[in-house]
């Protein structure tokens, strides 16, 4: 749905959260709650709450493993923003088209 | 990559028959999207893309520059909360006016990661140029 990439856009929007799901990525395991806060320096609540929204755009897979949490880095959503980028790389592309089609027929 | 679209074009036309194109609601609807549009700061403009069957995509935001020959407008499509931006610049050039279109914020991401993401991606997006309302349909079917 529509709203899928608005949370993705949302997730992403941000420079802490880009820098959490960055941590992620470059992760060679899942990263616990308390590790993402360490690294951080931000508060276990903070994390969690970034967290929470890197999830709901999908970004993040949690698994609960005994009172810890674990974090996985999910790339997959990501193809939205490249399908955005593409779109409108060939939306303006042919704009451009029909702009100089349209000064060349009129007249000043 | 990264999170914007940079497109630029030679016109062999004088600038202010291009600034007009862009930015009088009459022009921009001949070539472009219907438009409700002034050059003006603060100005709320909507275009409307052609209607489908799943209705027409509005497109809205607000001027936020518009002083000759460079235009910035706010870009939001439908009902979705992400705002981008539009800026327009022209030039005068020997041979005419260079245009310079910078569509930014698509996705605001930034960083080496995002790039090797991006371009790991194929996506199989070159066949869907039905303009903005069939990439609309498709996301909804694809969701």
């Amino acid at each position: 749905m529509q709203d899928k990439i608005t949370r993705l856009f949302k997730a992403i929007a941000d420079p802490t959260r880009r820098d959490i799901f960055h941590a992620l990525i470059i992760a060679t395991s899942a990263l616990s709650i308390t590790q993402i806060s360490n690294q951080f320096d931000i508060s276990r609540q903070g994390v969690t709450k970034h967290i929470k929204t890197l999830e709901k755009a999908g970004l993040v897979e949690i698994d609960s493993i005994g009172r810890e949490r674990f974090c996985n880095a999910k790339v997959e959503p990501l193809k939205e923003v490249d399908k955005w980028l593409k779109f409108y790389s060939q939306f303006w592309g042919n704009s451009l088209d029909n702009l100089e089609n349209y000064l060349n027929k009129k007249d000043v | 990559m990264n999170d914007r679209i940079i497109k630029e074009a030679l016109f062999n036309h004088p600038i202010d028959k291009v600034w007009n194109a862009i930015s009088k609601s009459e022009e921009i609807s001949t070539w472009f999207i219907k438009a409700d549009f002034k050059a003006e700061k603060g100005y709320k403009y909507t275009f409307t893309a052609e209607p489908n069957e799943k209705g027409c995509t509005i497109i809205s935001g607000e001027v936020k520059n518009a002083s000759p020959y460079i235009l910035i407008y706010t870009w939001m499509v439908a009902d979705t909360s992400v705002e981008t931006t539009v800026k327009w610049k022209l030039e005068t050039t020997d041979e005419g006016t260079k245009l310079y279109l910078e569509h930014s914020g698509i996705s605001n991401y930034a960083g080496e990661t995002a790039v090797a993401m991006f371009e790991s991606f194929n996506g199989g997006w070159e066949n869907c140029i039905n303009g903005l309302t069939g990439y609309l349909k498709e996301t909804v079917h694809a969701g």
